[in-house]
């Protein structure tokens, strides 16, 4: 139990722009995940090409078409 | 949320994307997905790729005609070469999938289609963006953008198809984007 509640609060690591764009550069393109947590209209205007679109709101409920061994950048 | 539901590596991007520095793509998760169904099989998306590439490379000879500019008659016809690579390596991605062999004349016969790689239509994009062949660095961001459009729609075609063999390939044809993509940034780093 109390393993399982220390995960919900472990935070990400963090990743700065120029990591993610190496990262994303040396990595074939469906080993990794780009994930785009804002909403439709934030999405619609400005978005890393590729990256998918899961609102933080709804990200429960879509988050098993997600591969949890597949690492993700998430923004 | 994400740790806690089992994810094995998880990163966030700091400063979100006000804090990305790179290129970005726009428009609706949606956009110009009518153009696929989502059950395709390789072959058939490889020349649908094919005949993007295609009207690229086309939009850039068209577009030689409508400037008087060295340079950039230079740079277009440096663009449309880089087309021709792009459409040879997705001919022997085709090739590779042990289908009929095609030649390069079959798959130019077949791309009769009038979309360009991110999915915009030749002679509207022609119209709408003829001031960016006025200078190079215009025109580069312009190639940029295209690119960038590019490699979003391969990888969205790649969420909505089933064919896990088709993803694959569309994986591949996004790797290659991001392998153009480097190139450009390259080229426009000498044009500040």
């Amino acid at each position: 139990m109390f393993e399982k509640l220390k995960k919900y609060f472990t935070p990400a690591e963090s990743i700065t722009a120029d990591e993610a764009r190496d990262y994303m550069n040396s990595h074939a393109e469906g080993t990794f995940t780009l994930l785009d947590v804002r909403q439709h209209s934030e999405y619609e205007k400005a978005h890393i090409p590729g990256a998918k679109l899961m609102p933080i709101t709804q990200l429960s409920d879509s988050i098993d078409r997600l591969d949890p061994e597949e690492p993700v950048i998430a923004y | 949320m994400l740790v806690g539901r089992g994810f094995k590596k998880v990163y966030n991007l700091q400063g979100g994307i006000q804090g990305w520095n790179g290129l970005e793509a726009e428009g609706p998760v949606e956009l110009n997905m009518d153009m696929i169904s989502g059950d395709e099989t390789p072959s058939e998306i490889i020349k649908l790729a094919y005949a993007m590439e295609q009207s690229l490379g086309e939009f850039y000879r068209v577009a030689k005609t409508k400037t008087k500019d060295d340079s950039v008659v230079g740079l277009l016809d440096r663009l449309a070469s880089i087309e021709e690579k792009h459409k040879q390596y997705l001919l022997e991605l085709y090739n590779e999938l042990g289908a009929t062999p095609a030649s390069v004349e079959s798959f130019d016969d077949q791309a009769a289609e009038q979309i360009m790689e991110g999915g915009f239509r030749t002679n509207e994009f022609m119209r709408r963006n003829e001031r960016f062949l006025s200078d190079v660095r215009l025109l580069l961001d312009l190639a940029m953008m295209l690119e960038a459009q590019a490699l979003d729609l391969y990888l969205r075609f790649a969420d909505k198809t089933e064919n896990e063999r088709t993803k694959s390939v569309l994986h591949r044809i996004g790797d290659e984007e991001k392998t153009h993509l480097i190139a450009l940034g390259k080229l426009r780093d000498q044009h500040p």
